[in-house]
């Protein structure tokens, strides 16, 4: 079992959205729930791998979308019941 | 004149004639505040993140439009009056607007909605229902779809965390 190769993870390099110029847009959630944590905390920059520019587009995105109810500010309620 | 976006959220028990009613008047608003009107999005009705008045669901509607302050000051002014409106929320857009991902969506049940109408045209009682219907079984297909990368991505990020402090270690 001990010879079974560990599945690493393959980490991206660099900034996704430098690479693949992709818009980061409040409405589109489907994007941005790869950048929130399970809790609906914002991933951080170190983990995410997000260029300083594109961390700050995505922060802004995630904060629009929170305000409007389309993400969640913390992860929901409705688990503890 | 900036060109700016207006999202708000409607009481989702606010259907058919009633809805249409306050979306033609914001949009009536607007255009008497000398805005110029870009796009209207319906979203339709779909469940949101966390309970906003006690609300589970509500109906989203984007405006698009190019105005000034002075008019956004007095349509979110008259938001806060109607209780109709539970959410709202004004972006001034950095570019030119561009539809959004939901406008496919909203396209794609307009196809398929007449269909179903046609079928209960004998019936108009049930025409609401069926409409409401329809919207609400496509998000929860969607809210699947969503749910599973979620679950996959979990241990990625585990993962990924735990690389970090011995990449720092090492540097």
């Amino acid at each position: 079992m001990a010879f079974q190769p560990r599945r690493r993870f393959h980490r991206r390099k660099g900034c996704r959205f430098c690479i693949d110029k992709n818009e980061i847009d409040y409405k589109e959630v489907r994007g941005l729930r790869y950048f929130i944590s399970e809790r609906g905390k914002i991933v951080p920059r170190r983990i995410s791998g997000n260029c300083a520019e594109h961390q700050r587009k995505v922060t802004e995105a995630i904060k629009r979308a929170r305000n409007i109810a389309l993400l969640p500010f913390t992860a929901s309620h409705s688990l503890d019941r | 004149m900036r060109t700016y976006e207006t999202i708000f959220i409607i009481h989702p028990e606010v259907a058919g004639d009633a809805y249409t009613e306050i979306v033609d008047k914001y949009k009536g608003i607007l255009s008497e505040l000398g805005a110029n009107m870009l796009a209207v999005e319906e979203w339709g009705t779909r469940k949101m993140a966390y309970i906003v008045q006690k609300q589970e669901r509500g109906t989203y509607i984007l405006l698009a439009y190019e105005g000034k302050p002075d008019g956004i000051r007095e349509l979110e002014r008259r938001f806060r009056i109607d209780d109709k409106v539970i959410k709202f929320m004004t972006i001034q857009l950095e570019g030119d607007y561009k539809p959004s991902s939901f406008v496919r969506k909203v396209e794609e049940t307009e196809v398929t909605a007449p269909a179903k109408e046609e079928a209960s045209t004998e019936k108009p009682a049930e025409k609401a229902p069926a409409a409401e219907e329809a919207p609400a079984k496509e998000e929860a297909a969607a809210e699947a779809t969503e749910e599973a990368p979620a679950v996959e991505e979990a241990p990625v990020k585990e993962e990924v965390a735990a690389e970090a402090p011995s990449e720092e270690e090492s540097a």
